[in-house]
């Protein structure tokens, strides 16, 4: 029996941590000045993004200041005040957050689950399969606000949603998407898990298409059912690409703003009011800037921590050189 | 892997998922193309009873809908289309500028800490609402509001780590000795970094500065919420005729919408196979 060397195994879509012996050596000190003539503009910019805000959001919040009453630096200073309203009286803000986290968790759920379907559908022989990837990449092309402008035209109560449901269901069965809170609510999900979706497809079909074929021969071998395989070797491998994918979608959706915008503009009442549309209307539209502020705080804090904990295994391979 | 034709049931689901995935694009370019009485008829019009550019001619004529006894639209779109030409290309530029040397940096040499990259990353997280806030003070104070060059600082600012990470990741895929035969032959570093790194990755610093053209072009709370007169772009002039119209210019607006992502479809699919490693950072490379 002939030994074989072991076969070029693909290269993963997703890089593992690579181990310290793996890293390519970087150049050593010595290169101080070169390094830090690439490094600092984007040092600055990042801290200027950073901080600079910051600074100003923590300050603003330990004031009562609203642009009506002058100079930021003659407001009046109120300690923690804007932030026990916040976070003992003001229900308002509170429902934003869970409604936020709430939407978000459905959204990934649902882009993930029918992103994993569609793209295990692609592992299929068919003709045209080119084509329909890139038509099935449409949607994430298309700027969030026009995403919403389009679902507001199709949720219309004599748009071509309701036709639909008139056709199947009988014109009684037609819903006000709009004035309905859980209707509301359901607009903004599907209109985001449309947009979305697609990014999942892209992500874990890329992922699957990467699964290196040996682990899968040797358990079709050993009799496992395609279901088995799939369950069993295929998804563990995924897992890497599985986190990142949702990492890099709750990084965005935790922000959703524009196609709430452009939907339902919080409403009806605040069914469909976000974090972000909830600030937006407290500074931009109520003038409470200071309030704002602090409510804008807290949730860069909330949003730094929870982030970075998800980043957390997926951490280094973000951050290794991978070769 | 697991290579089965597909079955009909299959078949079928995939061509119900392809309806779902490209009806609402149909609906807003068959809208810009339907006249006023199409536009929002009891039952809806799918096909326009009669195609007609008058949406389109409203977008740069605010006259044009007299035809069609209406009075049309109080101002023309094409400071909002000029706005966003120059918002977004400046802003790639400097972007990407900016992030092919923290890249290069960051990709080859130890001297940056590891909290770095963390640390530019960390500025995707930060919700714009939230960063709106304290933007819009620093810039009243600085007077900067209501100016492109004060948009175009925070679009800079908040694409930079997409740009970093994207091209980080298309020279850690480059081996080093060829910039290193470079320097043997007597460049500089700083020489061989402009004269060979930066030709090798030609083609991902194209799919780069699409993708962050198509970050800019999209961003929209940054310019509603900095922007007063002098200031505005496509995406906030789509959102202003639904405010000020109340909706009932349902042909002109989808028009305006057709015409902001006809140029990010095109380069979409122009950089569709760097698309996973721009929306990840670079994790996934293909």
């Amino acid at each position: 029996m002939t030994l074989h060397a072991p076969p070029e195994v693909q290269r993963p879509a997703v890089m593992l941590p690579s181990s310290p012996a793996a890293a390519p050596a970087r150049r050593p000190a010595g290169n101080l000045g070169i390094a830090r003539f690439f490094a600092v503009p984007g040092q600055i910019v990042s801290l200027t993004v950073l901080v600079m805000p910051l600074l100003v959001a923590l300050y603003m919040s330990f004031t009562d200041w609203s642009p009506t009453r002058g100079s930021l630096f003659d407001a009046a200073f109120v300690g923690f005040e804007n932030y026990a309203e916040l976070l003992v009286y003001d229900t308002r803000f509170l429902e934003a957050v869970i409604r936020t986290v709430l939407i978000s968790a459905t959204c990934l759920m649902l882009e993930f689950t029918l992103g994993l379907g569609l793209a295990v559908l692609f592992l299929r022989e068919f003709r045209g399969k080119a084509i329909l990837f890139s038509a099935f990449l449409t949607p994430m092309m298309i700027l969030p606000v026009v995403v919403g402008y389009t679902f507001w035209m199709l949720f219309q109560s004599n748009g071509p949603i309701n036709q639909i449901i008139a056709l199947i269901a009988g014109p009684g069965a037609m819903p006000e998407w709009f004035r309905s809170a859980p209707l509301a609510v359901a607009t903004v999900i599907i209109t985001e898990v449309w947009h979305w979706t697609p990014l999942f497809f892209l992500i874990l079909l890329s992922g699957l298409n990467a699964v290196p074929e040996n682990p899968v021969r040797a358990a079709v071998i050993l009799g496992a059912s395609p279901r088995q395989v799939f369950w069993q070797v295929v998804l563990p491998m995924l897992k890497p690409v599985i986190i990142v994918a949702f990492v890099i979608r709750a990084m965005e959706i935790i922000k959703l703003f524009d196609e709430v915008f452009m939907l339902t503009r919080g409403g009806p009442g605040s069914a469909t009011e976000t974090i972000s549309l909830y600030i937006y209307k407290l500074a931009f539209n109520d003038f409470q800037l200071a309030y704002g502020a602090a409510a804008a705080f807290l949730v860069l804090i909330g949003t730094l921590v929870i982030i970075n904990l998800m980043l957390l295994p997926v951490r280094d391979q973000l951050l290794e050189a991978r070769r | 892997m697991l290579s089965r034709p597909l079955t009909l049931p299959l078949a079928l689901l995939l061509a119900a998922a392809l309806v779902i995935t490209l009806f609402p694009v149909f609906w807003i370019v068959m809208t810009a193309i339907k006249p006023p009485t199409d536009w929002n008829a009891a039952p809806a019009v799918w096909l326009p009873s009669e195609p007609t550019l008058v949406n389109f001619k409203t977008l740069f004529d605010p006259t044009a809908l007299k035809a069609y006894g209406l009075s049309g639209v109080s101002q023309p779109a094409t400071p909002s289309m000029l706005g966003s030409i120059l918002a977004s290309i400046v802003a790639t530029g400097l972007s990407i500028l900016i992030g092919l040397f923290a890249a290069i940096g960051l990709s080859r040499y130890a001297t940056m800490t590891k909290a770095t990259p963390l640390m530019i990353l960390s500025g995707r997280m930060f919700p714009p609402a939230a960063i709106a806030v304290p933007f819009v003070i620093i810039f009243s104070v600085t007077n900067v509001i209501d100016t492109y060059s004060g948009l175009i600082a925070i679009y800079v600012a908040v694409t930079l780590p997409f740009s970093t990470w994207m091209l980080k990741s298309f020279i850690d895929d480059l081996p080093r000795e060829i910039e290193e035969a470079a320097m043997l032959d007597g460049r500089s570093r700083l020489m061989a970094h402009l004269t060979v790194t930066i030709p090798l990755v030609k083609g991902g610093l194209f799919a780069t500065t699409m993708f962050i053209f198509i970050l800019n072009w999209s961003e929209f709370m940054f310019a509603l919420v900095l922007s007063y007169t002098n200031v505005t772009t496509i995406p906030v002039q789509l959102a202003k005729y639904v405010t000020a119209t109340a909706g009932t210019l349902y042909g002109v607006q989808a028009a305006l919408a057709v015409l902001a992502m006809l140029p990010l479809v095109i380069g979409g699919f122009m950089i569709q196979s760097h698309l996973a490693r721009g929306m990840t950072f670079g994790a996934v490379k293909r």
